[in-house]
């Protein structure tokens, strides 16, 4: 398998990575759920900067997407309750 | 008639962006302008660094920098202004 | 939040977070990342540190910590770094490149590995912009943490 074959494999699956895991982050009821599949996006799209050789945003995307919005979504959802309400 | 309009709104935003993904640029083959080939040979010597993305960060679009650090100095003095309580003290 | 797998890890992983960041943030001018990406990596780990704990143990172990007063030195600094360009040269003019200063040793023009002591006002001001970014990051996350107040864990 030549570099081009991968690039063009990695492109779908990090693509489809990318719909899943966003449509998961809408369709979840529970918010935690939600929050961390909204870090799995933000990992996914940091992969995605890397393959298109942009290094540093793949840093900060990772730094700040993955793990302290997700720390300060996580202490948000705990000061408040952690259920959605259906009425 | 919601519906239609949502799907007409779809179909016409998939397509734009279907075209606009057409007429790109293969990869690795930016268009060739007279900035990005002055930076790439002159900002080793001119800036002193390896990296040249740090180069052009802080030294040739250095108020870029400026702004984005006055950004992030507002958000937080905004937040710990807001959320500080007396006993609270960071 | 506080289970023994989750001490556990948090007291291995934490200080390899806090050293590569630190790196990013010294090789800012040598290697990919800077003062903004190292910042954030050092302030994850810092994250850690807090959301990993008990609320007694973040108190006592940050009660020392000047996040204010590094955040302030950070945004100083940076500008101050910016206005010493203004003797003879404009702003933001690098002028301790090849000057012979602390990071102002002389720079080797072409493919090299690269060596630390280069980069003339470019080092300092990743510094100044990785402290400012690392103490403004951890404020916001150690103040929703104390809004908590101790309550109890439920997950």
């Amino acid at each position: 398998m030549n570099f081009s074959a991968l690039f063009w494999a990695l492109q779908v699956l990090v693509g489809l990575g990318l719909i899943i895991s966003a449509t998961a982050a809408i369709r979840f009821k529970n918010l935690i759920s939600a929050v961390i599949a909204m870090a799995v996006f933000s990992l996914i799209l940091s992969l995605e900067f890397y393959i298109l050789q942009a290094p540093d945003v793949a840093i900060a995307e990772a730094g700040v997407g993955a793990c302290l919005t997700t720390a300060m979504y996580l202490l948000a959802i705990k000061n408040t309750t952690d259920e959605e309400v259906i009425e | 008639m919601r519906k239609a309009l949502g799907l007409f709104a779809f179909l016409g935003f998939t397509l734009f962006l279907l075209a606009a993904t057409m007429s790109l640029r293969p990869f690795g083959a930016p268009p060739h302008t007279e900035m990005d080939h002055y930076f790439i040979t002159h900002a080793q010597e001119q800036a002193s660094a390896n990296n040249v993305v740090t180069s052009i960060v802080f030294d040739y679009r250095g108020f870029d920098t400026l702004g984005e650090a006055t950004v992030l100095f507002t958000a937080v003095a905004g937040v710990l202004m807001v959320l500080r309580r007396k006993e609270v003290s960071s | 939040m506080t289970t023994t797998i989750i001490k556990t890890t948090t007291r291995i992983l934490a200080s390899l977070i806090l050293v590569f960041g630190a790196y990013i943030i010294l090789h800012g001018h040598l290697t990919p990342g800077g003062g903004f990406q190292g910042g954030a990596v050092f302030a994850s780990g810092l994250a850690l540190l807090i959301v990993a704990c008990e609320d007694e143990i973040v108190k006592k172990r940050f009660e020392k910590v000047p996040l204010s007063p590094l955040e302030s030195i950070g945004a100083l600094g940076f500008l101050g770094t910016a206005l010493l360009g203004l003797m003879g040269y404009t702003f933001f003019k690098n002028v301790i490149a090849n000057s012979g200063f602390i990071f102002g040793g002389k720079t080797p023009i072409g493919i090299n590995p690269g060596y630390l002591n280069t980069g003339g006002t470019l080092a300092y001001m990743n510094i100044f912009v990785g402290m400012k970014v690392l103490a403004g990051l951890t404020s916001i996350v150690l103040i929703f943490f104390l809004l908590l107040g101790g309550k109890k864990d439920e997950w």
